[in-house]
């Protein structure tokens, strides 16, 4: 298909035009930089098309760009400290791009050693509360240099942004053609191509690019007596087809827009005629489906396995985590849930998650959080890991090249049991069955958590029996995953678009995936 | 940053070529220049760290152009921006982008016409040494907050208590956390309907702190927000750090229903997630508001009044203009008990206005009762960086306040209590089954203790206790308020919370996570 152009005077060809040049930059920015013992940049361009409708009626649409650089140093002696410098970009910035990332280098340079005369000035001044303040070498990793494609069906740049309008349109127009009582829709896409490039002082220059597709539908329905809001994603890592079609593979099914966004009203129809669910105050038997399971893996498993949050980096923010109590006090090697949970990061899998290289040049690999009920271990960065003693295993990643990387999911998943999903709710005498997450409340250190279901239905003698409206399940983290005692093989990954993270914060897309899990745990209710 | 006269002309020049194009029915120009600069912090004293952490920034500017353009089928609107380039062919491309970019939106009516009421005539309150500020200060600042933490924990004697000796501090686990932030920016707009250009520019400062004394599970939180740079003392990170040492040995709380106080921090959390969510017009026209049909009756305690003011004097959060280009002001949410007004700009005030079911959904006809959608809140925020150009105006609060009818000293709320729980910091509470639906939940996570006899006693555990809630009943449950209030500005927030403390009957508390005493 013919791509448009549109009125875009960037594309992500405009990068071949720099790509050398600022790999030479970064390469010689320790020769050219006294104290500089490292430097790294990141340059992306992305072409993003979007429409968003309300209630059958068009609100906005838009095709453009995103286009933005990054750069850290490492630099000062004794002690080198981080300095950081980011801008988004303008289509009249590509002409004069070479002397902005000079400048940008030379200001988070500049930074660095600031920050580094202060480090050193503190460590003197607090004696032994001074100690800890150190150098914080980043562990080593083999430079490559490397050029991932973006893998998709339609490429997004193809695709006119009158059609994304259009089809946006008619989703949420068939959404209202539902009746009187959807009382609200608002449908939402968008598709992008984005290029990334990532060059450090070590020699590592990496080009990837990304399509990434995605759908968002929010309903609300209501009769005289209840009303019911639902929202909800489809997305992956291709190209517009992902709206129009769907996704049919092994690991990501999902209808297409229209189908999806009918399905999900008709869930919120359905519910305002079910009666409120009542909370427990005891646990009780609780079968969750892997899209409730999802969440699930994200909140529980994935975030309290990030090293910056574990090594307290992130506790005026984010949180800790429960599995790190100090250097010496950790979870690794001990039983934190059933012998039949395994959970694990895997950039290598499909969807909203997946990568091969993160935002320091370090090769995407699969990381293995719990292996039959065991901690094995976190996601890191470079810094982290150095601090750990551990290799780099890639999961430190930015939402844009202007801001600073965290360390984030990629695919976080709970892996697959053996189990007929069928087999585990009939084997359930009385409980729930919850389906669908709706919306998490964690704690701190994620040593417990609340996450509500789209919807929850009674199980009785091994039957999926009434329908609830309202609620989900609330329990102590450890105690829900060491009572799990069945995993289902009906594994599926799903997207999870808004991941918030870090100062300021950045809403992030990435993958997460689970299976038909059984447990007990509290239901909460409406 | 970008002059204000430098924003005013590229307006000026835009609004000119919007006049030459034939399909043009209306057009508004907006340009900012923002600068965002921030110092994460993070020290933890038995880890290796960096202590400032993220020395860094982000600045922007450019313009935005909304325009009508005129079709077959109809008026269509759309918006297009350039960034860093406020040039004729930059602004030739946002407009092309602008028409590119049109979609037809029945519910469209105009762009805001001049107002009746003049602009706040406020004293400029921006700083000139933030606007003006140079990289060593941005890492100073940080620095400085870092280095009023580690003096409190230095020279505590309790701290040193417990930890054996001053030599043996580090073995606690002190951490402080958390970041300091300065923003600038500056805005000028236009419209075919208001060709007069209008400027406004404020500058701010703010830290947010957490500090731990994790061996003793204690975490103490530290707030500051000022609009001049010399005003900014680094005492977040001395309030953190004394705080968390208050918190030092905390107990658990078995389950139960309590009368509390909500500290400073837990108000802002609830406003700025569950309570203005719900009084935003938008909320209303799509049905999500706790609030649906109840403007004009009773929603809280009659004792309490909640309102937004984006022009007044001297507060962090005041702007003399939205970015619409209309005056800021006073705007009475909740005023003795009864929902008031919402928070609104233009495009939502206007399609309420045309709204056939706007009687059932606010509870009253708003073409009878215009001041309650008055539209004073239309700002462009992004990304937590401040007004951005490249976004088109959404709903946003400014200074929020929060009053009682008889405003209590702390001392005298803890009174009104008598025997309960202060909550001095929640976390992650969310609307678990809708907006509308009002429950939510939240945990505690430090600066909270006991009351006994109208005294704050012993410290609580932090993430051992999960409160349960609905926004609704916890506001008609509302028994006393402080006069004194906080300025928060929360995780990713744009709005300033004056916060208060405040006194609730009846909260359900629930003991959480017992495992983590063996861990």
């Amino acid at each position: 298909m013919a791509r448009t152009l549109g009125v875009k005077p960037l594309t992500v060809e405009s990068l071949d035009k720099i790509k050398r040049t600022a790999s030479d930059l970064v390469r010689h920015a320790s020769k050219n930089l006294r104290h500089c013992h490292y430097a790294d940049l990141r340059i992306e361009l992305v072409e993003i098309k979007s429409a968003r409708s309300e209630n059958g009626s068009g609100k906005s649409a838009s095709d453009d760009y995103v286009f933005g650089f990054g750069i850290r140093v490492l630099a000062g002696d004794p002690l080198p400290a981080p300095g950081y410098f980011g801008h988004r970009l303008g289509s009249a910035d590509l002409p004069k791009l070479t002397p902005l990332l000079k400048a940008g280098l030379k200001q988070a340079y500049d930074r660095a050693l600031a920050n580094a005369r202060y480090k050193a000035e503190m460590r003197k001044r607090f004696k032994e509360l001074g100690e800890s303040l150190a150098g914080l070498p980043l562990a080593p990793i083999e430079t490559h240099q490397d050029t991932v494609k973006a893998e998709y069906g339609i490429d997004p740049r193809s695709v006119s942004l009158a059609e994304v309008a259009r089809y946006t349109t008619e989703v949420s127009r068939a959404v209202k053609g539902l009746g009187q009582r959807i009382r609200f829709n608002a449908i939402a896409t968008s598709t992008s191509f984005s290029r990334e490039l990532f060059a450090s002082s070590e020699g590592t220059l990496i080009d990837q690019s990304f399509a990434t597709t995605l759908g968002f539908c929010s309903v609300v329905a209501e009769n005289d007596q209840a009303e019911q809001s639902l929202y909800d994603y489809i997305g992956h890592q291709r190209g517009w087809e992902v709206v129009t079609e769907g996704t049919r593979t092994e690991l990501i099914r999902h209808l297409d827009l229209l189908t999806f966004s009918t399905s999900l009203a008709h869930d919120c129809l359905k519910l305002i005629d079910a009666p409120p669910l009542k909370a427990t105050d005891k646990d009780v038997v609780v079968v969750t489906d892997p899209h409730y399971n999802t969440l699930k893996a994200h909140e529980i498993i994935g975030h309290p396995t990030e090293l910056d949050r574990a090594l307290k980096m992130e506790t005026a923010y984010a949180g800790r985590s429960w599995l790190l109590r100090s250097l010496k006090e950790t979870q690794l090697g001990k039983s934190v849930a059933s012998p039949l949970v395994t959970a694990y990061s895997d950039p290598s899998l499909p969807g909203l998650g997946h990568y091969a290289y993160d935002h320091e040049g370090t090769p995407a690999r699969k990381v293995m959080h719990i292996e039959k009920g065991v901690f094995k271990g976190f996601m890191n960065s470079r810094q982290t890991a150095g601090i750990l003693g551990v290799e780099p295993n890639g999961s430190y990643k930015a939402i844009e090249a202007s801001l600073v990387p965290l360390i984030r999911m990629s695919n976080t998943v709970f892996g697959a049991g053996q189990q007929d999903p069928q087999k585990i709710i009939g084997e359930v005498d009385r409980g729930y069955y919850l389906v669908g997450h709706r919306n998490p409340s964690i704690a701190e250190s994620r040593e417990n958590f609340s996450i509500s279901a789209q919807k929850v239905y009674e199980i009785r003698n091994g039957q999926i029996g009434q329908l609830y409206r309202g609620g989900g399940m609330t329990a102590d983290t450890k105690d829900y995953l060491m009572k799990v005692d069945a995993v289902g093989k009906d594994f599926r990954l799903f997207p999870i678009p808004n991941c918030g993270k870090g100062q300021p914060m950045q809403t992030k897309r990435l993958g997460n995936g689970a299976q038909t899990m059984r447990s007990r745990a509290r239901l909460t209710g409406l | 940053m970008i002059s204000l006269a430098t924003l005013k002309s590229a307006v000026q020049r835009a609004l000119r070529q919007a006049a030459q194009a034939k399909d043009i029915q209306e057009a508004e120009v907006y340009a900012s220049s923002t600068g965002h600069l921030l110092c994460r912090l993070n020290y933890t004293s038995a880890i290796p760290c960096n202590g400032v952490e993220e020395p860094k920034s982000s600045e922007a500017f450019g313009l935005g152009i909304r325009a009508v353009f005129s079709g077959t089928d109809g008026p269509r609107i759309g918006f297009g921006s350039e960034a860093r380039d406020l040039s004729p062919a930059a602004i030739k491309r946002a407009l092309e982008k602008a028409r590119q970019n049109a979609v037809p939106d029945p519910e469209f009516m105009s762009f805001p016409a001049p107002p009746q009421a003049q602009p706040p005539k406020l004293p400029a309150s921006h700083d000139r040494a933030i606007m003006d500020l140079k990289d060593g200060t941005l890492v100073e600042a940080g620095w400085t907050v870092l280095r009023e933490a580690l003096k409190t924990f230095e020279s505590s004697e309790p701290l040193a208590k417990l930890a054996g000796s001053k030599e043996k501090l580090a073995n606690l686990g002190l951490i402080v956390g958390g970041d300091v932030s300065l923003f600038r920016q500056r805005i000028a707009i236009g419209s075919t309907r208001m060709p007069k250009v209008q400027t406004d520019e404020s500058t701010y400062i703010t830290s947010a702190v957490t500090s731990m004394v994790e061996r003793k599970a204690a975490k103490g939180s530290g707030y500051a927000a000022t609009t001049h740079l010399a005003k900014f003392k680094g005492e977040a990170g001395a309030d953190a750090a004394r705080n968390a040492i208050l918190g030092a040995g905390g107990q658990r709380l078995p389950s139960g229903t309590y009368n509390v106080v909500l500290g400073p921090q837990p108000v802002a959390d609830l406003m700025t997630n569950l309570i203005l969510p719900s009084l935003s017009a938008d909320a209303f026209y799509s049905c999500k508001s706790a609030f649906l049909g109840e403007v004009g009756r009773p929603v809280a305690a009659d004792l309490l009044t909640i309102y937004d003011y984006g022009a007044a004097k001297g507060f962090v959060g005041t702007k003399r203009l939205t970015c619409e280009g209309l005056p800021t002001g006073r705007t009475n949410l909740i005023q003795a008990g009864v929902l008031h007004g919402l928070l609104s700009n233009h495009y939502e005030t206007q399609r309420l206005l045309k709204d056939p079911r706007a009687r059932e959904k606010l509870g009253l006809n708003p073409q009878e009762h215009q001041d309650v959608l008055i539209p004073r809140n239309g700002f462009r925020l992004s990304n937590s960086g401040g007004r951005q150009f490249d976004v088109p105006p959404s709903i946003a609060a400014t200074n929020l306040f929060i009053e009682g009818s008889t405003p209590h000293s702390q001392e005298s709320l803890l009174a009104s209590v008598g025997n309960g729980v202060y909550i001095g910091r929640i976390w992650y509470t969310y609307a678990m089954n809708g907006l509308r639906a009002g429950d939510f939940t939240c945990t505690v996570v430090g600066d909270s203790f006991l009351i006994q006899d109208g005294r704050l006693t012993a410290p609580l555990r932090g993430n051992t206790i999960r409160i349960t809630g609905n926004i609704r009943s916890l506001l008609r449950q509302v028994t006393g308020v402080t006069k004194q209030a906080k300025p928060i500005v929360g995780w990713s927030a744009d709005e300033v919370i004056y916060a208060p403390e405040i006194a609730v009957r009846g909260l359900q508390l629930a003991e959480i996570a017992q495992f983590m005493e063996s861990v």
